[in-house]
């Protein structure tokens, strides 16, 4: 039998105690091994996802100017105001939290109630929430009860210009005018933050992963609008077409030397600080862009001023006037009050308004008679002179182009020709109608209608709009002055309520244009009143463009209900905005 | 005999021969491989205790900074703020109702200078 051994027991037992350890030691490992290299991507990103955050910095957008006189004045700004939401799971009393909501917000408490009692984690119960009405909810202290910060276009100056400006929606984007058409510009390019961060989510300076690219603010923007001029153009347009018994209408006022637009007047209107509460989409429209129609005569002008660049007719040409012509199956006639029948000049063909002088106009063009190189020629000067048929580029979302029929192809052609010489068959907006006059009275050259005067960057650097010139030589020198004195003409052959100083030169041409009928044809008794002018002293300084959709007084729209209008603005201008005086 | 005594018994005997042995003092004084572990184990402890330092020191800067950059998101709101409620103050509407602006007559034009 085997002695019993001390020694042997000891070294039994720190062999097991050792092994005891290794095995200890050999789960650790196993399990660190498991941990940080088997699921170390798991838990990497287990880690991450909640030390390392990302953040979007919203860029600032851009704030809006105008001119008041010599100063530059915002008219559109940003301003911080807050969302208010409940969490209906938190919410245990609601009647209280409602009670909460009705004194600091006002508003219906039953709604309120409603809103608490849906089945989810989130509902908006009230937005552009003043930063003082915020604080004195949250100092009830209430559970389930959250205000959000987000940032809104503010309109100090109410709905002025509205069409023009546009609205943001709640997403953020430039909606309609300015806003849509320079939204990229406004609104500025997002920055990030991706960075390790504390509990609080307070970003932790020392870690080497973090990213920050700041946010770069939206550009500012000054328009030519100047604020003095808007308003009262609006006002004008308001009463003129009170006066015209119409629901709608238009005002451009343009520069006639460099294309900048002064005002741009629309009716009616609304407030884009609540463009929410807009139930007709149609308010938001500028119609003086994006409303093309049939002008009318106050095309003869542009018909007058192309035949005598073209030097097919000169100023002092005469022609027989029968009072009507026949083309093909179709007859132009004139108005009633067209000084009956007899030879007549072309500053009578303005001042009477004959479509049949109009049509003897197209006429010389191709000859002496309506054929296929005189409605060439006259495609040829709507739409590379005056750029009709095409968008000038002005910064307003949804501009229309308007149509010019081709002068090849299709039935009818001579007739439809011969109505394009008068204004119809052909559309434009007032837009297009204010520059393509001002081309005709500054000399010849065709300015793009702008409305941006500059635009200003965060770091300050101003970036002015250099008037870009369309289209040169739209009529000679000569032709421009010609068709100056008859527009002027026109003015002192016509009845206005307050009468023009002679220290000052005013012209202009009325328009009462057909309206086409969606089913074919046009409308019965219903028409268009147009007028385009202009003051200025030696030469045309403003042009004006006037539109009352469908008056509802007796007598010709154009003067009757537009030309009224014209004289209203053309007298603004005189009287409060320094027009030049005539040295000659 | 237990195993203790056992060792204390022949280490006696080590000690006794080692009595007439010669002892040589070496000069060159050397660290032997311990203590330099433990240098180094000091060192690393040191450099890692003051990389924890400045990495704290750095993230406390990061509130500073947090707190500055509110401060100057507040003060941009303010400011904000105010030049609404300067440009609301301005607006035509405002200045048309005004009280003085309600006294003044419209005058007409009665005549032109003409340059």
């Amino acid at each position: 039998m085997k002695p019993f051994s001390v020694q042997s027991v000891s070294v039994r037992r720190i062999h097991v105690w050792y092994a005891l350890i290794v095995l200890v030691f050999a789960v650790f490992v196993v399990r660190l091994f498991y941990l940080q290299i088997i699921r170390h991507d798991h838990y990497k990103a287990a880690a991450q996802s909640d030390q390392y955050k990302e953040y979007e910095i919203p860029a600032s957008r851009g704030v809006i100017k105008a001119h008041d006189g010599e100063r530059v004045i915002p008219i559109v700004l940003n301003q911080e105001l807050f969302t208010v939401y409940v969490d209906p799971q938190l919410i245990k009393d609601k009647a209280k939290a409602a009670d909460a909501l009705v004194k600091t917000l006002g508003g219906d408490k039953a709604a309120y109630e409603a809103a608490m009692q849906q089945d989810s984690r989130y509902e908006v119960v009230a937005k552009k929430v003043t930063r003082e009405q915020k604080e004195a909810l949250l100092n009830h202290k209430l559970p389930g009860i959250g205000a959000q910060s987000q940032e809104y276009r503010t309109y100090p100056q109410g709905s002025l210009a509205a069409q023009v400006l546009g609205f943001v929606d709640d997403s953020g984007t430039g909606r309609y005018g300015i806003e849509q058409a320079l939204n990229k510009k406004l609104a500025g390019k997002p920055g990030e933050l991706k960075a390790v961060t504390d509990i609080n989510g307070v970003p932790l300076a020392a870690s080497e992963d973090n990213i920050r690219r700041p946010a770069i603010p939206g550009k500012d923007v000054i328009l030519t609008i100047d604020i003095g001029m808007q308003k009262q153009a609006e006002q004008l347009l308001k009463q003129g077409l009170e006066r015209a018994r119409s629901d709608s209408g238009s005002v451009v006022i343009l520069d006639a030397k460099n294309g900048a637009v002064k005002a741009m007047a629309n009716y009616p209107t609304y407030d884009p600080a609540a463009y929410q509460q807009v139930e007709n989409a149609d308010l938001f429209v500028n119609n003086a862009v994006a409303g093309a129609l049939e002008v009318g005569s106050v095309m003869k002008p542009i018909t007058a001023a192309a035949a005598l660049d073209m030097k097919v007719v000169r100023p002092d040409s005469t022609f027989y006037d029968a009072r009507q012509i026949k083309i093909d199956d179709a007859t132009v006639r004139n108005i009633e009050e067209d000084g009956g029948a007899g030879t007549k000049s072309i500053a009578d063909i303005l001042n009477l308004s004959l479509n049949t002088g109009a049509t003897w106009l197209l006429m010389q063009m191709g000859g002496g008679e309506l054929n296929r190189q005189g409605r060439e020629a006259w495609y040829n000067y709507m739409t590379n002179h005056f750029r009709f048929g095409k968008e000038t580029g002005i910064e307003q979302g949804y501009e229309s182009p308007g149509t010019v029929p081709s002068p090849t192809e299709g039935y009818g052609l001579n007739i439809t020709y011969a109505n394009t010489s008068f204004g119809q068959a052909m559309t434009a907006t007032m837009l297009q109608m204010a520059a393509a006059y001002a081309a005709v009275l500054n000399g010849g050259t065709y300015y793009q209608p702008h409305l941006v005067e500059a635009t200003i960057s965060s770091d300050g650097t101003r970036e002015d709009t250099k008037p870009k010139v369309l289209a040169k030589n739209v009529v000679s020198p000569e032709v421009s002055k010609q068709i100056q004195g008859m527009l002027e003409y026109v003015v002192d052959k016509h009845h206005f309520a307050r009468q023009f100083s002679d220290a000052y030169s005013v012209g202009g041409k009325t328009g009462t244009a057909q309206i086409a009928s969606p089913s074919g044809g046009y409308l019965e008794n219903e028409y268009n009143g147009t007028y385009v002018g202009f003051v200025g002293g030696d030469s045309a300084e403003y042009i004006i463009a006037v539109l009352v959709n469908k008056p509802k007084i007796p007598g010709y729209a154009g003067s009757r209900a537009a030309q009224p209008l014209f004289g209203d603005i053309a007298h603004m201008l005189i009287d409060n905005f320094n027009v030049t005086t005539k040295t000659r | 005999m237990t195993y203790s005594s056992s060792m204390a018994m022949s280490r006696q005997r080590y000690a006794v021969r080692n009595q007439n042995s010669v002892s040589f003092r070496s000069t060159d004084r050397r660290l032997g491989p311990i203590t330099n572990t433990v240098a180094l184990i000091i060192l690393a402890c040191l450099l890692g205790l003051l990389y924890l330092t400045q990495v704290t020191k750095t993230n406390a800067f990061g509130y500073s900074i947090d707190r500055l950059e509110q401060q100057q998101t507040q003060l941009k709101i303010e400011h904000d703020n105010l030049e609404v409620a300067s440009a609301r103050l301005q607006s035509l509407d405002r200045v048309q109702n005004s009280a003085p602006a309600q006294n003044l007559v419209s005058v007409a034009p009665s005549a032109v200078v003409q340059n």
